[in-house]
């Protein structure tokens, strides 16, 4: 797999900096850290004048207990971000497949569908999901009424992602596939699909830290997930701050490494498919 | 409909390839205007012509990768389907070579020339293996086959698509300006193979600016210019005493001959 381009996105987008612009950027950088490190020194100031960092709203976190609860959430929230995530692929598969299968009334009920889900704020479909099954006389698992709406707002936009992979996939690969007599569904299926999905890995993967975000309003159905459990801690400790920081510091985490996952993986499975 | 103006090799039996009175419209553009042609078993057409002729079109209805508005394209006297399993049966026996080689980017060379016998033919992995190893050997590239194509010469990906149509065993092959795309360098790797199997009684259309191919290799020359085919005649005919102007005219632009 050597032939792996060298050349990153960076250099194909720009052109190599000219001695000016060199000196520029070294006085731009300066400039900018300066700025940075003036506004962490104020945001600490502040802190520090309002009594943020007094130890009445730290020492939880020395407790075993709150971690463990943390903890809880946190494995709450991976549940119901996989779940959600694992539906959302199967269905925003199915939407992309039904819209672009050509049969018109199946196409348009799709799109519709599709369009929706991308529409409608993941929010509403959750206050949707927590009211009418109840009204129906159906019990529902807080666990489904968060994981369902979030599956369903996620698959309108990856049955588009799955769509533009589809879209760039070369049109000589089908007309190829044709050729040696493969019907539409065994070209979808062999030739189509296992090159848009290499294409849309990053996309994909980043849409799972959108599900991740999305769980955080689970408060509405008090499924237990990091964002519910740091509430309940907020409460009992009176440490509204200090909590948001700090797990707002755990999402950003979660979120870095599904994002540093993405681009290994695309790196794996690009190498494949350059042109 | 019978009076086509052409000397089949095998007289007698049904052509393999019959383009019958096909027009074809891009929008306002008529790209195929009244094509007639009779292809013989066994037998090497070459379609030359300016670029925006209509030769690559005319190419790619035969296996009905562009639909026609009117005429008829019989494939061994029986009409081409329009559509269904009757379609893919009959694409699978007419082999096709595209300009851009478009072998199937995520699959070794290999998986590329066994999935149509495979998926389409109901093989075995180990018999579509053997015939496409055999292939590949008679093409050049067999140390190549576990490479993905990306890693191969053009000349190299063009030769492995001739493998990939020669698998399906099919009637008769239809090369749409298949050295177009190569460095020149490569270009004479690729023809190899097709005087080769031109030479082993393939039926064949090619269509492509090679005229030292289709002096060499060509049983019969189609001139095609604005959609219609102007002249057709043996090589040594059309090169060297053309009868139409556009034919002097076109042979001239491309120089020599």
């Amino acid at each position: 797999m050597s032939a792996a381009r060298t050349l990153s996105m960076r250099d194909a987008l720009y052109e190599a900096p000219g001695p000016k612009t060199r000196h520029r950027v070294r006085i731009g950088t300066a400039v900018s850290a300066v700025v940075v490190l003036l506004a962490i020194a104020a945001v600490i100031r502040q802190f520090w004048v309002t009594g943020q960092l007094a130890p009445r709203y730290w020492s939880l976190f020395l407790q075993w207990t709150t971690w463990r609860f943390l903890g809880q959430g946190l494995l709450g929230t991976v549940a119901v971000a996989l779940t959600a995530g694992a539906i959302a692929l199967v269905l925003g598969l199915t939407l992309m497949l039904g819209r672009t299968s050509g049969v018109r009334p199946l196409a348009a009920l799709c799109r519709v569908v599709t369009d929706f889900f991308r529409g409608v704020p993941s929010l509403l479909l959750i206050y949707f999901f927590f009211f009418v099954p109840a009204q129906l006389g159906l019990k529902m698992p807080s666990f489904w009424m968060l994981a369902l709406p979030v599956a369903l707002a996620a698959s309108g936009v990856l049955a588009e992602v799955f769509r533009a992979g589809v879209n760039a996939v070369p049109k000589g690969q089908v007309e190829a596939a044709l050729s040696i007599g493969l019907s539409r569904a065994q070209t979808m299926r062999r030739v189509v699909l296992p090159q848009a999905v290499r294409y849309v890995i990053p996309s994909l993967i980043a849409q799972l830290v959108v599900v991740v975000k999305d769980t955080t309003v689970a408060y509405v159905v008090s499924f237990p997930d990091l964002m519910q459990n740091a509430r309940v801690l907020i409460t009992s400790y009176d440490a509204l701050v200090s909590m948001y920081l700090v797990i707002a510091v755990i999402y950003i985490l979660i979120n870095y490494a599904i994002n540093k996952a993405s681009v290994y993986v695309a790196h794996r499975t690009g190498v494949k498919i350059i042109r | 409909m019978t009076d086509l103006s052409v000397a089949e090799k095998d007289a007698g039996t049904a052509p393999v390839i019959e383009l019958r009175h096909v027009d074809k419209h891009f929008g306002d553009l008529h790209v195929l205007r009244d094509v007639c042609l009779s292809v013989g078993r066994g037998e090497v057409v070459v379609v030359i012509g300016p670029s925006g002729s209509g030769k690559s079109t005319m190419c790619r209805t035969i296996n009905r990768l562009e639909t026609i508005d009117s005429g008829e394209i019989l494939i061994e006297g029986q009409p081409l389907p329009q559509e269904g399993r009757e379609l893919t049966r009959m694409r699978a026996e007419l082999g096709m070579v595209f300009q851009q080689f478009n072998l199937f980017a995520h699959m070794s060379i290999l998986d590329n020339v066994t999935l149509g016998p495979r998926e389409v033919l109901g093989q075995s992995k180990e018999e579509a293996e053997k015939y496409a190893m055999e292939l590949l050997e008679r093409v050049g590239v067999a140390e190549q086959a576990h490479k993905v194509p990306a890693q191969l010469s053009g000349g190299q990906q063009q030769r492995a698509a001739i493998a990939r149509s020669l698998a399906m065993r099919p009637k008769a092959m239809l090369f749409d300006e298949p050295t177009s795309a190569l460095d020149p360098e490569m270009i004479n790797e690729v023809l190899d193979v097709m005087v080769e199997l031109a030479r082993g009684g393939m039926t064949m259309i090619v269509v492509t600016h090679e005229m030292g191919f289709a002096r060499r290799v060509a049983d019969r020359v189609v001139f095609m210019a604005d959609g219609q085919i102007v002249e057709e005649g043996s090589p040594d005919d059309f090169f060297d005493h053309p009868r139409s102007q556009r034919a002097r005219d076109f042979l001239d632009s491309i120089g020599g001959h």
